[in-house]
């Protein structure tokens, strides 16, 4: 049922909403806002990229996408979890060397999220990996392309984005960009 | 490239999936094959051979040789 393009874009209108909610309601809770609106936004991308894919855009022998799931998933769940303690311990500790290792606790799983996407596409069939090469090559690309643009922008002084966010959102951008251009690839071969 | 792949994989009564098992790839790329989107590598091609019990060459047909594109 999650695989339903239709259902991924509505539940993520549907928590896009609630956050909208929230904002009015409990204007304090920006932490919860945050976290809605991210997951309302991650979902409508996904259900994005599957609409465009043609509701499945990428298809592994079965043994290695539950591999895949197996090793993703906790990942994902213990950043989260990590994200959230150590944005909540950022604002108690005051030792520089302490805050360096709170602050990057969230980094550990992501590691752990790249492995799972390597070894994926390392077992993956050689469609596929075809596939992943020509998304990966486009969002690297693409990212490489805009960080340039962005870089003399910032250095001409005509546009002023702080470091951190700017460093922040390589991964995120390079994510949802190769999410598309998998779905636009993988449509030549059906 | 055209095949022979549908029709062979007919003769044996598989379907696409069951085709995809045996040959430890995706439905995805069975398709891709029989409908000539995807030019299988050497080793796929030689195992599909194998699965079907004749020359690669007598399954898959350049193209201009035999059919359209």
């Amino acid at each position: 049922m999650f695989r339903k393009p239709v259902v991924l874009l509505g539940l993520g209108l549907a928590v896009m909403f609630i956050a909208i909610g929230l904002t009015w309601y409990a204007p304090a809770a920006r932490l919860a806002q945050g976290m809605l609106w991210g997951v309302g936004g991650g979902l409508l991308l996904g259900g994005g990229i599957r609409w465009l894919g043609g509701g499945h855009c990428d298809e592994a022998p079965p043994r290695v996408h539950r591999r895949y799931l197996r090793e993703f998933i906790p990942a994902m769940a213990a950043y989260l979890v990590l994200l959230v303690l150590s944005l909540w311990l950022l604002k108690r500790v005051d030792d520089q060397a302490l805050r360096a290792i709170v602050a990057l606790l969230p980094v550990a799983p992501i590691a752990l999220v790249l492995r799972a996407i390597i070894r994926y596409i390392r077992d993956t069939d050689e469609l596929q990996r075809r596939i992943e090469l020509e998304a990966v090559s486009f969002s690297t690309a693409l990212v490489s392309l805009l960080y340039m643009s962005g870089g003399f922008l910032q250095l001409a002084g005509v546009i002023d984005v702080p470091s951190g966010v700017a460093m922040i959102w390589v991964f995120p951008l390079m994510c949802v960009i190769y999410g598309f251009a998998k779905a636009l690839v993988s449509r030549r071969f059906r | 490239m055209d095949s022979r792949i549908r029709e062979l994989r007919e003769r044996f009564g598989w379907s696409q999936g069951e085709l995809a098992e045996r040959l430890q790839v995706s439905r995805q790329t069975v398709n891709a094959i029989e409908t000539g989107k995807y030019d299988p590598s050497l080793p796929l091609a030689f195992r599909l051979a194998r699965l079907f019990g004749e020359p690669i060459e007598a399954i898959f047909l350049p193209d201009g040789i035999q059919g359209e594109e």
